[in-house]
């Protein structure tokens, strides 16, 4: 899994974000009342950089990203603050979105296994992803099946015109994940909203999912934003790191810096909690080999140094 | 000029406290919310329904109390009086007898019979869902084969034929109703238990050495028996729409009294001349099952709370 | 799939099993006479010796069974001594006009029921679809033999738009299917309402919505099509109950159908045409839910095609 990061240049500040966002707000109306999960965040994403959104479980990342998508139920979430996509500001007209969807931005959602209809076909579903994005009309079959054996080849599936027939419940998970990719490439997107994209599968499967993306980044030049509570992915993938905590950035950074040097606390212990490859000899007694790991700064740095 | 928030230059775990930025929740918000909305309705269902049921329901109990002429008592002089006459609230039927007092007698046994047969079928489909759910094997076999066999029967016709076989007394009725109902109960019994058998606490006791048998009465069955009690008691609604169509037919109890449905036929004649007959009595069954039904959803829908110390 | 095909198969003849044998046991653990009872209250000594042959009604339990099994086999269900016909062929007579009451409450169930719960759960608890939802809770809490009268007196003899009984006309159909339908649209429109708002909330409808896709086919594409299975199949399930709660609606209306006969058999004590309807009924039943089952693989990909799982 040694895949560094092409784009380890300043962003281009002169360069019109693809992506802006200025204190946004989430506010979720419960039966247990009004909760905050986003507390006023700002940040931004210029094309071809790749920023993620780290934190624990309910820290209100998937929140974030679900709220500037618009995707959170309109009777529960109410948003306040400014979203910009690549000039098109949403959070002033909430029709506006609707330009973005299926164009400019995409979607790459957390659960490969439910997040397709299982009783349409692979196909009918990614047909009509390329048909909203105006690369190909409905009537002309032959060119939307040309584009559909494309961008499953894009993502390296193999025998792509057999798995255009096949139900969501006929394919693994990698699979159906790379298929979610391929989905979300026939929108043409300039904005990658990759949603814990890797918690669903197993690790021997994560590594393949992630250099696909970086492998699009660089072909395409896309933005990605990318949702994670895992430490080892956003350190692979990003540019620029915020860590959240109860609906706020505690810390944000380029993704060298955050991981040599945190400045909180929180991030440190966010650090610490990756589980470390002890010595290979294992015959040190249990007590003494918890309290070196937490105490040893050289281990207490992520592990696997490349 | 970077948007980036928080920047690396603060000191190291600084207790600074940022202003929390104001609400941009609105009332109107508030008020279109789903959890305000659904809130509001299970309220509504819940206080309507319980008026409903409580207005049928209280007469019927205090039916002996309440000064009112005897239900069997015929008066050929006072024949198909029109309501509010005479003080005769709901008016008199073909023989002379006050329609309200048969209509609240009538009542008495026909709740009688549906919380009877309602307690003998929750009884019986908790036991057995929750034994087909606890144990698996060759017991949920044959339980869900029977359960799914009795689903598909043509019930009223079979309850008909017990009726007539064994006569229309309270007991066979109770039971031919509770016949009835035992499968929907023993169904989500059996889904419920299936669910919890999977939790920790199960996996817990058995550990500890409990037998399964205690384990099922002592530590399941009691988690499962509020949704249980719920289905219940929209049963109980249904037990008494049972009644009333057995009576309706014929295959009602005749005595201390007629129920709701057998009144109902009986004035099925005098429709056009005698409205009341037919039209009172049906409107108390639709208030009380309407009650129930409306109290059983407010139930359900009611926002959870969450317990102390979950 | 096969295997599913003969589950269901062997579900389906064990439900009629069951039926044919609670019969048996009922009839013959009654007070009174069986011969009596198979014969009729007026039939003579030689009558009744007769039929006890017939049943082998002096035999033993089991030999009677054997024999009430071969009976039913040959397709001998007795004699109905009340309309002095065989029983089966009585049934037979009157089974198409209780078929056609249920295919058009069905009918008319599907086309109100599934808009209504759609249009329900696009806004569920708002103010207007609360009050549905609540009349939707009266529809289903009407006894139907009430709502059968009612309706009977204010549209067919106060206002005499329908004819008050039988099925002299295609008019007569109508009011008797309504008074069925009512019950069976409240049923159904709050199932289509659970379904939808449950696919509506689902990941892949959020995801789907982030591709663009238009509210309209998000509704009816996606949700409906999910919902889809689940709805047919329960219509289907209500056919069968229907045949069930026909009986009321047909005494109510003078329905020359299957209902009233078991009703009027009761009255005259007509066993062999009792057991002949219950069991036709019963086989009717059990035919459509297996249809229903069969159908099923068909609509639904997942049972269609099973598990595959390519690496």
């Amino acid at each position: 899994m040694a895949v560094s990061n092409s784009s380890t240049q300043q962003p281009k500040f002169t360069e019109q974000p693809l992506l802006e966002v200025r204190d946004f707000q989430v506010e979720l109306i419960t039966d247990a009342g009004i909760i905050r999960a986003v507390d006023s965040v700002s940040f931004s994403i210029h094309r071809g950089e790749t920023v993620t959104i780290i934190g624990e479980s309910g820290s209100g990342k998937s929140t974030t990203a679900m709220g500037i998508l618009r995707l959170l139920p309109e009777d529960l979430a109410v948003l306040s603050g400014t979203v910009v996509i690549d000039g098109v500001d949403i959070s002033a007209d909430p029709k506006a979105i609707d330009k973005v969807r299926g164009r400019t931005l995409a979607l790459i959602p957390q659960d490969p296994m439910t997040a397709l209809s299982p009783v349409h076909s692979i196909g009918s579903q990614l047909f009509e992803a390329i048909r909203i994005a105006g690369a190909a009309s409905a009537k002309d079959k032959g060119a939307l099946q040309a584009r559909a054996v494309r961008l499953l080849e894009q993502v390296h599936i193999p025998t792509p015109e057999k798995q255009l027939k096949k139900y969501p419940h006929q394919l693994s998970g990698g699979m159906l994940q790379r298929v979610l990719i391929a989905i979300a490439l026939a929108s043409e997107p300039q904005l990658l909203v990759a949603d814990e994209p890797t918690s669903a599968l197993d690790v021997t499967v994560q590594g393949g999912i992630l250099d696909l993306l970086l492998e699009l980044q660089e072909q395409r030049g896309i933005g990605i934003l990318m949702i994670t509570h895992d430490l080892g992915v956003a350190r692979l993938i990003s540019d620029r790191i915020h860590v959240m905590k109860d609906g706020s950035f505690v810390e944000s950074g380029e993704v060298q810096q955050i991981v040599d040097h945190p400045a909180t606390d929180y991030t440190r212990s966010l650090l610490a909690a990756v589980p470390v490859l002890g010595p290979w000899d294992e015959t040190p007694a249990p007590a003494a080999r918890h309290s070196a790991a937490t105490t040893n700064p050289a281990l207490t740095q992520t592990g696997a140094k490349p | 000029m970077s948007l980036d928030t928080a920047t690396p230059s603060q000191p190291a775990g600084a207790s600074q406290v940022r202003q929390p930025s104001p609400s941009a929740v609105t009332k109107a918000d508030l008020a279109r919310a789903a959890a305000t909305r659904r809130r509001k309705a299970a309220q509504w269902k819940l206080v309507v329904g319980t008026i409903c049921t409580l207005l049928v329901i209280i007469p019927i109990i205090l039916a002996n109390v309440l000064p009112l002429p005897d239900a069997n008592f015929q008066d050929l002089a006072a024949r198909r009086l029109p309501p509010l006459t005479d003080g005769h609230l709901f008016g008199t039927d073909q023989l002379g007898r006050d329609l309200l007092s048969r209509v609240l007698h009538g009542g008495q046994v026909s709740l009688t019979i549906g919380l009877l047969a309602v307690l003998v079928s929750g009884a019986i489909g908790v036991i057995l869902g929750s034994a087909a759910g606890y144990f698996g094997g060759w017991v949920d076999t044959i339980i869900s084969r029977l359960l799914e066999a009795q689903m598909s029967l043509p019930l009223l016709m079979m309850l008909l034929l017990v009726v007539a076989l064994f006569g229309p007394t309270i007991p066979v009725i109770t039971f031919v109703i509770a016949i009835a109902q035992w499968p929907e109960v023993a169904r989500l019994t059996r889904s419920m238990v299936l669910v919890e058998r999977e939790k920790p606490y199960v996996s817990a006791a058995r550990i500890l050495g409990l037998h399964r048998i205690q384990i099922l009465i002592q530590h399941i069955i009691p988690n499962v028996i509020k949704q249980a009690t719920l289905v219940v008691l929209l049963l109980l609604a249904q037990a008494v729409l049972l009644e009333s169509a057995l009576s309706f037919l014929g295959a009602g109890p005749q005595r201390p009294f007629a129920t709701w449905g057998r009144i109902i036929s009986d004035g099925q004649a005098y429709i056009t001349t005698s409205w009341w007959m037919v039209t009172l009595p049906g409107l108390v069954i639709v208030l009380m099952v309407v009650g129930v039904n409306l109290l059983g959803d407010g139930l359900r829908d009611r926002p959870r709370r969450k317990k102390k110390g979950a | 799939m096969t295997n599913y095909i003969l589950k269901r198969l062997g579900q389906g003849l064990l439900t009629v099993f069951l039926t044919v044998s609670t019969v048996f046991i009922l009839i013959r653990l009654a007070p009174g006479d069986p011969a009596v009872s198979y014969a009729g209250p007026l039939a003579t000594t030689e009558q009744l010796a007769k039929v006890r042959e017939q049943f082998g009604l002096d035999k033993s339990l089991l030999e009677q069974y054997w024999i009430f099994l071969q009976q039913l086999f040959t397709g001998n269900l007795g004699q109905s001594y009340s309309f002095q016909a065989p029983a089966m062929q009585v049934v037979f007579e009157r089974l198409p006009y209780t078929l056609t009451l249920a295919t058009s409450a069905i009918l008319l169930t599907a086309v109100v029921a599934i808009p209504l719960g759609v249009w329900m759960a696009r806004r569920p608890d708002t103010g207007r679809e609360f009050g549905v939802n609540v009349l939707t809770i009266a529809g289903q809490s009407m006894p139907d033999f009430w709502t059968g009268i009612m309706l009977l007196t204010v549209f067919a003899v106060l206002i005499p738009i329908f004819p008050a009984s039988g099925f002299a006309t295609w008019g007569g159909l109508v009011l008797p299917t309504v008074t069925i339908a009512i019950l069976q649209i409240a049923l159904i429109s709050r199932m289509v309402r659970r379904e939808m708002t449950a696919n509506f909330a689902a990941p892949y409808l959020t995801v789907a919505r982030s591709r663009g896709v238009r509210s309209s086919l998000l509704t009816w594409r996606y949700a409906m099509g999910n919902s889809a299975i689940p709805v047919f199949t329960a219509l289907g399930t209500r056919f069968a109950a229907m045949l069930n709660g026909v009986v009321v609606v047909e005494v109510v209306f003078a329905w020359p159908g299957v209902g009233s006969l078991i009703v009027r058999a009761l009255e005259t004590r007509d066993y062999p045409l009792i057991q002949a309807t219950v069991l036709i009924t019963a086989l009717l039943a059990v035919a459509v839910q297996l249809l229903i089952d069969l159908a099923y693989p068909l609509l639904d990909p997942r049972v269609r095609l099973g598990k595959a799982a390519t690496a």
